[in-house]
């Protein structure tokens, strides 16, 4: 009698209800871990909570957590439907046990229950509204703050690609998730007339590789444009013969990058595969590094296609990594393209992959502008994906040179 | 859902190793299992790893994650030399797995064998 005065669902009952209810109950004791009831099956009895703890659980999804003087399993004793969750001791617990039959017959001598019942349920219901709403302010707070994070991930993207005389260039980037680890950058070497073009890929999807993707792509690009350097690699570089001013920037930069990310955020195991390219747009001199990534595709004016193979591994794991710098000439009516793995990796909903074939066997890229061969190569992975969802970020810059 | 599992086995060359035979995908739902378990090895007093990598299909960048955070958990000293790693050896990766640790450079770090025994013996 007393513990159903103490429960806030029964309190408001008359006296002699609460004492013909307390005659009708059985009083169990159960271990932990036990499920009382089980979603989806029938049930006839609800429980009051005298002793111990229950988690309500769709699932693995915790619902509730209640304790003593709390009520579950009344739902279905209320409107005879299935049960609605389960309900598991997660510790030794005393329950109480009436039957539907038994709460219906009490109610039937003392009327003045139902309105104490009625009570109780909206007392639930306002409740829950109430839990619905704060959620769902919690869920638009979450969406806001991840628009603002993925607008501050869009300026560490250039606003504009830089220009050269001969030379058409173009980007194209895809989020798969609102926010992005790949990332693309060109711009000018200043007094040099030179332009840096970096594709990178940071391991991983959603928020944890985009707050990488904005450390990667502004070390690259300040190590490149104010020339720091750090110290302990001056020896390592110095001595290489013959190596222009160039691919010393080249080697440098990612010398720098790694070994700063995979000293100061060792634990995080954190990578990028980085393409990192020099282009002099007098001569079509391209000086690069492949740290890992996809093969960039030149695609030569005679129809031979030439991919830049890797020249060192990812960016930021190993702090001594050493990287090597190579260099192609592009001639007048070649068209260099660079992408990410979310371009071959696409795919489709029999789990084919797009591949780097596919790219390498396009046809008449030629005839294209470099922004026409970006907008048939989306178009020809949204068409080869289908109904697939796209699962990785899509990045893509791409060349052309006009001929002097 | 893949499936993924690990054996252990424990070996005796010149010095004790543990052989973490590796069965299935290794993508960001599966790198966990490993990452821990070797962790948990670890701890236990090993010293000296193989990866058994035969009979993993697909390996995806979570799972260099993963050996990466192995080999930093193994190698106590961190030397800032650049060398490849005395404590942890890859065993049979596929040609498409083997594949993407050179494409990713790993190589230059990690032994890759395809003969047990001479796996062992190089610790």
């Amino acid at each position: 009698m007393e513990a159903l005065h103490a429960c806030g669902f029964l309190a408001g009952m008359p006296d002699e209800l609460l004492q013909a209810l307390a005659a009708r109950c059985r009083v169990l004791t159960v271990g932990p871990d036990r499920a009382v009831v089980t979603q989806g099956e029938a049930g006839s009895t609800m429980y009051v909570i005298i002793g111990g703890e229950v988690r309500v659980h769709d699932g693995e999804v915790t619902l509730a957590r209640l304790g003593e003087g709390e009520v579950f399993g009344e739902m279905a004793v209320l409107d005879a439907e299935v049960r609605s969750a389960t309900v598991t001791t997660t510790s030794d617990a005393t329950l109480l046990e009436l039957e539907r039959d038994s709460l219906f017959d009490a109610l039937a001598t003392h009327p003045g229950g139902f309105q104490a019942i009625l009570h109780a349920v909206l007392q639930r219901e306002r409740g829950i509204v109430h839990d619905v709403k704060t959620r769902t302010e919690q869920v638009l707070a979450y969406e806001k703050e991840l628009e603002i994070g993925r607008r501050i991930q869009a300026g560490f993207l250039p606003d504009a690609l830089p220009t050269a005389e001969h030379w058409q260039i173009a980007s194209c980037f895809e989020a798969a998730r609102e926010v992005a680890g790949d990332f693309y950058d060109a711009f000018e070497l200043p007094g040099s007339g030179r332009l840096a073009l970096v594709l990178g890929d940071v391991c991983d999807k959603g928020v944890g590789a985009a707050l990488f993707m904005t450390l990667f792509r502004s070390l690259i690009r300040a190590a490149s444009l104010y020339g720091f350097v750090d110290p302990r690699i001056d020896a390592d570089t110095a001595g290489r013969a013959g190596a222009s001013r160039e691919q010393d920037t080249l080697v440098n930069t990612l010398v720098t990058t790694n070994r700063y990310i995979a000293t100061t955020h060792a634990s995080s195991s954190m990578f990028a595969s980085v393409f990192f390219g020099i282009l002099d747009p007098a001569s079509g001199r391209l000086d690069y590094v492949n740290a890992g990534h996809e093969a960039p595709i030149v695609f030569r004016s005679d129809g031979e296609c030439l991919t830049l193979e890797v020249t060192g591994g990812v960016v930021g794991l190993f702090a001594a990594a050493p990287y090597r710098a190579a260099h192609v000439m592009l001639q007048p009516g070649d068209m260099l393209l660079a992408f990410t793995d979310g371009v071959n990796e696409a795919k489709n909903a029999a789990g084919d992959q797009f591949s780097e074939q596919r790219l390498l066997e396009l046809e008449n890229v030629r005839a294209l502008t470099p922004d026409e061969l970006l907008q048939h190569i989306l178009g020809q992975v949204r068409a080869f994906r289908g109904e697939a969802p796209q699962s990785d970020d899509i990045s893509m810059l791409a060349l052309k040179f006009l001929g002097v | 859902m893949t499936t993924f599992s690990i054996m252990v086995e424990q070996a005796q060359a010149r010095v004790p190793v543990t052989v973490l035979r590796l069965q299935g995908d290794i993508d960001a739902g599966t790198q966990p299992i490993l990452q821990d378990r070797a962790a948990e090895m670890i701890a236990m007093g090993t010293t000296h790893m193989v990866l058994d990598m035969s009979e993993v299909g697909y390996m995806g960048s979570a799972g260099f994650r993963a050996i990466h955070a192995i080999n930093n958990l193994l190698d106590r000293e961190q030397s800032d030399a650049f060398e490849r790693s005395k404590y942890l050896k890859l065993l049979n990766p596929n040609s498409e797995v083997e594949k993407v640790i050179r494409t990713l450079g790993f190589d230059a770090f990690l032994d890759i064998h395809h003969d047990r025994d001479q796996a062992l013996e190089s610790f």
